[in-house]
């Protein structure tokens, strides 16, 4: 096997050579014959010639020897590459239109799987990743999905086991810092990582150098790395900002390094511009010093195990070790249940070459379900460019007779149409990967929140081209192979004795076709119909409160809270209708619990309800009503007795067949032990989603909390927001020093829930009306087909009388067969298919007759708009015109 | 020229085996080389010589190298590979005992049955 590649290689790359060696070899041979001939007394010319008549035909002798060398296949391949550019440059709008038809199939599916390649399968830019591997935390009590947050403290224990690992890199971002100070104020995004990180990772840094454990003890001075993507904005590639200071926060730190290009952090789509070791935290972000202790897990971890440890001895030594490995990181201090639940707790391992990223979880399901949609969409761009390739070889029927007739096997024949469809397939794929890139970043724009920017790699890599190329040859052999089976099934004769100009015979697989775009376009329309729906639902759901015209700003850096008198500045400017402060936002993604219950029943270790810290106005900013009693007033204030308001679900779990108010509540806040009375009840908002239940939640005013209290100001405003944006920054920016006030839109917060709705019903919606074009364009392909072809029967039908009318709904006829069968088809398949994303829909089921119906009506109307076209041109054909071409 | 027998199929790559076994031959050495081992009994066809060369060398049985011949003519020469070597010995053996197998079977007689 070997030598036959070398020879063959040889024979194709010097392929020169290869054919001047034949032709002297067999002249040397030609011409000693003739020499020995003549020594025989023959005459010159008469040895010439019986030397090459011994010798036989030149031509075939070479032409058996190149087959010998294994020459013949690629000749043959070659041969019929430049015959089918050639019959596509006489075909121009043939080729173009295949081209762009699987452009967009093609495209879609790539554009698609870039966003799956770069979110999940994608590895990260370090030192050998398959050997990372990401560490699960399993509580035995636990529910629910696994949980990979560690302790800082328990990753410093797992880290000093070095029979175990080599290196842990534990790591929490998607944070924000101040960098710079006054007017030259911006807030970058940041991770906080443990000392092992970047040798765990084995990162090399562009400049200076990378955290190293040194950096991650307590009190050393507070060391900065920079991204190589924030170095390039913010400094212009300056190799001195190595060693120079940088304010964070208003802290200075140091500037120790630059981390690789292409590396912004283990969070797979959160970069991180700015990372700093766990240590340093408190110093940055004082309110956060408590995230050190052992009552907080956090951080996420990926370990590199030590050599020659397998996976599941780590997993059996550490089991083994668990108890003292444990026992660092639980708090003497804590209640029996939840010392238990770190003793019995187990430390597994997935594998970790990917990272880590929210977007996972929150995309793996969306993302299946749209790749369904694309896979759905390539094939009706399938059956469309095989509908154009059975056409083009009805009208080569006599080219390909007369080449069967001459002697050409069938099986070349089918070969080399092949090529023609794998030359469609993968130009088309080219411009599909072009399309993919363009639309790529539309596509992130639409699934990122709010959350901060969203940064996916998704430049085509192997995974990508292999994935396209792949899919490219799957569609040529979809699209190519029937019509080219049914193009050299004839028999030669027939088909040349045919009459050229009215070719009879039918085929019956155009209209199957048809009624497979119309089946799959039922599918995609039903589909994105629910997706609209569930948006739209989703959309009407009444929160509870009123988030159009709200603003809010978050003073999250702002410690020990924001004074009153701050609120009636604000409420001053022009515009403003209220303002208030509050600890959290309902529907934001962070919240605050605590055990809370009547005085008299002992105070559970869990947390019984959502609190609210609010300031007076707050019911009336965010318009929640109030059921009973009264709202907060600035009469409750640090001095006064400590009171709460309750929404309604409170009162319907903990205090049913009670006047609520005027009742107490034992409760814990912030870690001290309060008694509440009730003075009002308000109703329930939705706060962790739209969808999900809502939680019985406690509001306490927010000027009797103490310490350290996260932030946000909300403005009521009437009239032109964008103006008021800049008084409101202007008005605030004095509470904060440190970082710069950012205004946002309540209803921004609120659409950011829905972002994976919005992403199915959007992108579902797009997908659904290139399925229908297509569609459009292969029925109108199909009876315009058939128009051209039947235009001397029309001719005749008109002159023996028949109306326009008539002939139009002669050709509307042929149209709805395809269609009738296709929605009888698609109708259940649609029904089949929707039950497994039933979870995902939202106030509908899958058998939602304003979907179906709304599908189908299009469907209908689409495809008659589309043969309506070669029906009213078959209506004018002229009786006469059409007799006399004949 | 004596009566000639046509080549069984399969035969002609054993003799030009065969034949470039006993030193380098260019192509139209190896006929005449065909001819002189076979003594002129066997009809070798030229147009079957080449297509059957070049197979041989994409199979790796046959070497070839441009060299310089009697006439001091650039000529191209073939060789035996080590797989080659392996080859004829094998096929030689094979044709040994197919030969010797029908030879005995064409002098059975109906007695010995």
């Amino acid at each position: 096997m070997p030598a036959k590649l070398r020879s063959f290689w040889r024979a194709v790359t010097r392929r020169d050579d290869f054919e001047d060696g034949m032709d002297a070899e067999m002249r040397f041979h030609l011409e000693s014959r003739t020499a020995d001939l003549m020594r025989r007394g023959l005459p010159p010319a008469e040895a010439a010639r019986q030397a090459r008549l011994e010798f036989g035909s030149i031509e075939k002798q070479k032409d058996e020897a190149r087959a010998g060398a294994g020459l013949r296949l690629i000749d043959e391949l070659i041969g019929d590459v430049r015959y089918a550019l050639r019959t596509f440059r006489r075909n121009k709008g043939f080729a173009a239109a295949a081209i762009v038809t699987l452009a967009l199939g093609i495209g879609a599916n790539t554009a698609i799987f870039s966003l799956m390649d770069g979110l999940m399968l994608r590895h990260l830019p370090v030192h050998r990743p398959q050997d990372l591997w990401l560490l699960t935390f399993d509580e035995p009590a636990a529910t629910g999905p696994v949980n990979e947050t560690f302790s800082y403290p328990l990753l410093r224990v797992l880290e000093s086991r070095n029979d175990i690992f080599a290196g842990i890199a534990g790591f929490s971002s998607d944070r924000r810092f101040t960098v710079g100070t006054g007017a030259s104020m911006s807030r970058v995004s940041a991770a906080i990582v443990t000392g092992g990180f970047y040798e765990t990772l084995g990162l090399v840094p562009a400049l200076g150098r990378l955290l190293n454990p040194n950096d991650d003890a307590p009190g050393a001075p507070v060391a900065a790395v920079l991204s190589d993507g924030y170095w390039e904005r913010a400094f212009a590639r300056d190799p001195a900002v190595a060693g120079r200071p940088i304010l964070l926060n208003g802290v200075t730190a140091e500037i120790v390094g630059v981390s690789p290009r292409g590396f912004s952090g283990a969070n797979v789509g959160v970069t991180a511009d700015v990372t700093i070791a766990v240590a340093a935290l408190p110093a940055v972000v004082p309110p956060d010093a408590d995230l050190l202790g052992r009552g907080n897990f956090w951080m996420r971890a990926l370990a590199r195990l030590r050599p020659g440890v397998s996976r599941d001895e780590a997993a059996a030594r550490l089991s083994a070790a668990w108890p003292a490995i444990a026992q660092p990181a639980i708090n003497p201090a804590w209640p029996e249940r939840r010392k238990k639940d770190i003793t019995d707790a187990r430390v597994g391992f997935t594998p970790g070459a990917t990272g880590w990223t929210y977007l996972r979880d929150m995309y793996t399901r969306p993302l299946k379900v749209l790749m369904g949609i694309v896979t759905l969409v390539l094939l009706i761009a399938c059956a469309n460019v095989a509908s154009l390739m059975l056409a083009r070889a009805t009208a080569r029927r006599r080219e390909i007779a007369v080449r069967l007739a001459i002697g050409a096997g069938r099986g070349r024949i089918v070969r080399q149409l092949f090529v023609e469809s794998a030359i469609l397939s993968l130009a088309g794929a080219a411009c599909g990967v072009a399309l993919a890139s363009l639309a790529g970043g539309a596509i992130v724009n639409v699934i990122a929140t709010q959350r901060g920017a969203l940064v996916l790699d998704l430049a085509p890599n192997v995974n990508i081209l292999a994935f396209t190329m792949g899919v490219a040859m799957a569609t040529a052999l979809l699209f190519g192979i029937a019509p080219a089976l049914q193009s050299t099934a004839a028999e030669p004769g027939s088909v040349l004795q045919e009459d050229r100009r009215t070719g009879t015979t039918r085929s019956r697989l155009l209209p199957s076709l048809v009624t497979a775009q119309m089946a799959l376009s039922l599918i995609l329309l039903i589909g994105s119909g629910l997706f609209i729906r569930t948006l739209r639902n989703l959309n009407t759901v009444d929160p509870g409160f009123q988030s159009e015209g709200v603003l809010i700003a978050g003073l999250e850096q702002r410690p020990g809270g924001v004074p009153a008198s701050a609120l009636e500045r604000l409420r001053t400017l022009p515009g403003v209708l209220s303002a208030s402060l509050s600890t959290h936002t309902p529907l934001s993604g962070s919240t605050w619990s605590e055990p809370a219950l009547p005085v008299g029943q002992p105070l559970p270790e869990h947390d019984t309800a959502v609190f609210f810290g609010a300031s007076p106005g707050f019911f009336t900013t965010l318009q929640i009503p109030i059921a009973a009693g009264r709202e907060f007033t600035d009469a409750d204030t640090r001095q006064s007795a400590p009171v709460a308001i309750v929404n309604e679900d409170y009162v319907r779990q903990y205090l049913a067949n009670r006047n609520p108010i005027g009742q107490r509540l034992s409760a814990v806040v912030r870690n001290e032990k309060r008694e509440l009375e009730i003075v009002g009840v308000v109703r329930t908002i939705a706060h962790f989603s739209l969808r999900g239940a809502r939680p019985a939640t406690v509001y306490v005013p927010y000027h009797q909390l103490t310490g350290n209290v996260p932030t946000t100001v909300e403005i009521r405003t009437i009239g032109s927001s964008a103006t008021l944006t800049a008084a409101i920054q202007q008005t605030l920016q004095p509470l904060l020093p440190t970082a710069p006030v950012e205004v946002r839109l309540l209803s921004s917060q609120v659409n950011a829930t829905l972002v994976q709705e919005r992403m199915l019903a959007t992108l579902g919606t797009g997908f659904g009306v290139l399925a229908l074009a297509l569609a459009a364009v292969g029925i109108y392909g199909l009876l315009g087909y058939g128009v051209a072809r039947r235009t001397r029967e029309i001719g005749i039908r008109m002159a023996l009388g028949a109306s326009p009318t008539g002939v139009v709904a002669l050709i509307l006829r042929g149209a709805r067969a395809p269609l009738a069968v296709g929605i009888a088809l698609g109708l259940p398949a649609a029904w089949a298919l929707s039950r497994l994303f039933r979870s995902m829909l939202f106030g509908l089921t899958p058998a939602d007759p304003i979907a179906i119906g709304g599908a189908t009506l299009l469907l209908v109307l689409v495809a008659h708009a589309a043969a309506y076209l070669p029906a009213r041109r078959a209506a004018r054909v002229d009786p006469l015109v059409a007799l006399k071409c004949e | 020229m004596a009566e000639q027998a046509d080549l069984l199929p399969g035969t002609l790559d054993l003799l030009i085996l065969k034949a470039v076994s006993l030193g380098a031959l260019h192509g139209y050495g190896v006929l005449l080389r065909i001819e002189q081992m076979t003594r002129g009994a066997l009809l070798v066809e030229q147009g079957a010589l080449y297509p059957a060369l070049y197979r041989l060398e994409h199979q790796g049985l046959l070497d070839a190298e441009w060299g310089v011949s009697d006439n001091n003519r650039r000529a191209k020469f073939y060789t035996l590979t080590a797989a080659g070597r392996k080859r004829l010995r094998e096929e030689t053996e094979s044709w040994n005992r197919t030969s010797s197998a029908i030879a005995t079977a064409l002098k059975a007689r109906p007695s010995e049955g």
